[in-house]
């Protein structure tokens, strides 16, 4: 059993897992530009409408497992907003009026606006991820990334390749914490935990590289370094729905940026 | 590129072996999952009690931009190292999603200039320190209006002085004695900085 959260699948074949994974980050960069650029609660949450139907009806991706998913993302943008809203500029201006008044702090309307804009922000930027990366694996990416995007093709697979260990070290993590315990290693108070997890921190680094030099050694042996210019096994190429679907989140952008309420 | 196989003596030189990928990759995989563990369990609580000074260990987020450069000696280390880092805790799933594509690329970016600015030279502890906090000014310059977008001026301010701080503090120095002790264990016996 592994500490790490399992990919969300199992998807299905529909619009968005046939658009290129560029083309969907580049659609979804406007999104997140577009949420980014403005403290108005109301262009987020056109944001928040147009992503949920996106992936109630193109996504693929199985609707059920995504709200477990979100989850622990709901702490964080609860607090966000609270904060934002309790530490905002605007509630020092005293030529606004309060909302609420209890002592010392003092709730403008300007402020409780922003604090929403931006927790919502972070509602769009998490529901777009969604939509960007779980329609289709890690692997087509990095070969969307490669031949959509020029990213050099050594770093883009030696990533990749790298990827595949993510579950061992999160093993190696536990296994460590084991072998530390059994040996009656480790400390007690916080400043001793913090302690004990950089002494862990150091170890699974160790293992880390010798598994990285090992992987090294077995691409080189099978010409990754060969500097022949790569084919692709899975070509990727912009089609129709790449360009349809970057223009029709640009047009969602900038709609929830100019309509008027 | 050339079909030459480095050999010891080029190693110093620009080019990134196949070693030199794998290693930043794999342990830029690693801190991706300690940002992972980081963003949803630990950074929520310390933001809702502490807020605005959670951000004294935000210098946690920039430690590949600092420990990749000083293991393999290459220029692009640091934004390579915080990118791959940043993908990774995003197909994790952290509260920032996508956005964290944009703070992993000024972060990396930020330590990369000074790297750069010494000719990918000097690897010593002073500079380590300042690209931890060139690492932490870029991390502010994109948190500051994504996120705190509506704080008071004061608490904008101190989120700032904090990170570029933490940033030379735990990312800086502490990239550094990572990597010292990283080569005490002979586990750098592939890379110049060994030496």
């Amino acid at each position: 059993m592994s500490l790490l959260p399992a990919p969300l699948g199992p998807v299905r074949p529909d619009f968005l897992t046939r658009v290129t994974p560029a083309a969907r980050l580049v659609a979804g960069m406007t999104w997140l530009v577009a949420s980014v650029v403005t403290l108005d609660p109301v262009v987020p949450v056109r944001l928040t409408i147009a992503a949920l139907v996106a992936l109630v009806l193109w996504s693929g991706l199985p609707l059920r497992r995504i709200p477990s998913r979100l989850a622990p993302l709901g702490f964080a943008i609860l607090s966000l907003t609270a904060l934002s809203i309790l530490l905002s500029g605007a509630n020092a201006d005293r030529s606004l009026a309060a909302l609420v008044q209890l002592g010392p702090v003092r709730v403008t309307g300007p402020a409780v606006s922003a604090g929403l804009a931006i927790g919502l922000r972070v509602v769009v930027i998490g529901l777009t991820t969604v939509l960007v990366f779980g329609p289709s694996d890690p692997t087509r990416m990095a070969d969307s990334l490669v031949q959509q995007l020029r990213i050099p093709d050594r770093f883009a697979y030696g990533t990749l390749g790298a990827m595949r260990v993510a579950p061992f070290l999160a093993d190696e993590w536990t296994l460590i914490a084991a072998a530390r315990r059994l040996r009656g290693i480790g400390s007690g108070g916080i400043g001793g935990r913090i302690r004990d997890i950089g002494d862990r921190l150091l170890v699974m680094l160790v293992g880390a590289i010798r598994r990285a030099e090992r992987l090294a050694l077995a691409m080189d042996a099978r010409g990754f370094d060969s500097g022949i210019r790569r084919s692709h096994f899975r070509e990727l190429r912009a089609t129709w729905r790449d360009w349809l679907t970057i223009a029709t989140a640009l047009a969602i952008a900038v709609a929830a940026l100019i309509l008027p309420r | 590129m050339s079909n030459v196989v480095p050999i010891a003596g080029t190693s110093e030189s620009a080019r990134w072996r196949t070693v030199d990928i794998i290693v930043v990759a794999i342990l830029a995989v690693a801190f991706g999952i300690v940002f992972w563990a980081w963003d949803v369990y630990i950074w929520p609580w310390a933001s809702f009690l502490t807020s605005p000074a959670e951000y004294a260990i935000s210098g946690v987020w920039l430690l590949p931009a600092v420990v990749a450069p000083l293991i393999v000696r290459k220029p692009g280390a640091a934004l390579f190292a915080e990118m791959v880092a940043a993908v990774i805790s995003v197909l994790l799933g952290n509260q920032w999603g996508l956005d964290v594509l944009l703070s992993g690329f000024v972060q990396g970016a930020g330590a990369e200039l000074i790297f750069a600015f010494l000719m990918y030279r000097n690897y010593g502890p002073i500079v380590a320190a300042l690209a931890g906090a060139g690492a932490g000014v870029g991390e502010a310059l994109h948190d500051l209006p994504v996120y705190y977008a509506s704080y008071d001026v004061q608490y904008r301010a101190g989120i700032f002085i904090l990170d570029v701080i933490s940033a030379a503090v735990i990312a800086g120095i502490g990239g550094w004695l990572l990597v010292r002790s990283l080569r005490r264990t002979g586990a750098l016996g592939a890379f110049p900085s060994s030496r």
